[in-house]
């Protein structure tokens, strides 16, 4: 905090406490959307707050978390991995396909990688936009989509055991496509 | 550098990346590795190539899909030199 006193304003405007919160959060300093992995607890609520600007009147928000128990196991922990440099890429894609598809303002998407006890939020995803219909089927298309086609894997831990979550095989380019 | 890279080959061999991850990974126990290919190898020759050196590997070929830098990639696409190709099981993020 820094306050300048010769003309007791506020040194630090909205675009620069916003860059420090993205920082902290290890988001990178955009101002425009938030993708990132992390392997620290997800600021939901700061997410959130990151996503909203003057012209929106609605902010959606995804918060998925850990069960307590796949089809009727009781689940211990979750482990998480992802092809880091390509799951990054496909959640761009799927944040440009949302601006595209839906009239929505700023989209924040945050995946958690490694070790997570239940109840902890895996996916986080905020989506801002002047009017609500369009927030709602951007986040819902958003995470349909992260489900689909982000390369990131989970492994359920059990009391006697563990299991890779079976999961979608994402869709594949066409092969007449491929012969370049 | 896997064994089954050393090829003896008067055809141009290219540098590549290849990654597994999540169950496949685990199967084999590796996660990244490079070598050389013969020019013109396409994803399902190097796949092949694998599963001749780890059985146990074939039987997720229904089950998998494979990138090409860091893209999804059909199987008979070629490999080209610096490629990064990574053979990946299902999804299950979220």
């Amino acid at each position: 905090m820094i306050w300048k006193s010769e003309n007791r304003k506020w040194k630090f405007g909205k675009k620069a406490w916003k860059s420090l919160f993205a920082k902290k959060l290890g988001l990178g300093m955009s101002d425009e959307d938030k993708i990132a992995l992390v392997r620290e607890p997800i600021a939901n609520a700061a997410l959130a707050e990151c996503v909203r600007a003057g012209k929106d009147g609605a902010t959606v928000t995804f918060d998925g978390h850990v069960r307590n128990e796949s089809h009727g196991r009781a689940t211990s922990y979750l482990e998480y991995e992802a092809y880091e440099a390509m799951a990054i890429a496909k959640m761009k894609e799927i944040a440009a396909q949302i601006h595209e598809k839906f009239a929505i303002d700023r989209v924040a998407m945050v995946h958690r990688l490694g070790r997570l006890d239940i109840g902890e939020t895996s996916v986080f995803i905020a989506v801002s936009a002047p009017h609500r219909g369009a927030a709602f089927d951007a986040c819902r298309y958003a995470i349909d989509t992260l489900k689909k086609t982000v390369p990131i894997w989970k492994k359920e831990f059990f009391a006697d055991g563990a299991v890779w979550a079976e999961g979608e095989l994402p869709p594949t380019p066409p092969s007449a496509k491929s012969a370049s | 550098m896997g064994y089954n890279f050393c090829m003896v080959q008067t055809a141009a061999n290219v540098r590549v990346k290849v990654l597994f991850f999540g169950r496949l990974r685990e199967l084999i126990g590796i996660a990244e590795e490079s070598g050389e290919l013969p020019e013109g190898t396409t994803l399902a020759q190097v796949f092949e190539r694998y599963a001749e050196r780890f059985p146990k590997l074939g039987g997720f070929r229904g089950s998998m899909v494979v990138s090409r830098n860091q893209e999804f990639a059909a199987w008979e696409t070629r490999v080209a030199a610096g490629d990064e190709i990574a053979f990946l099981p299902p999804v299950s993020g979220g």
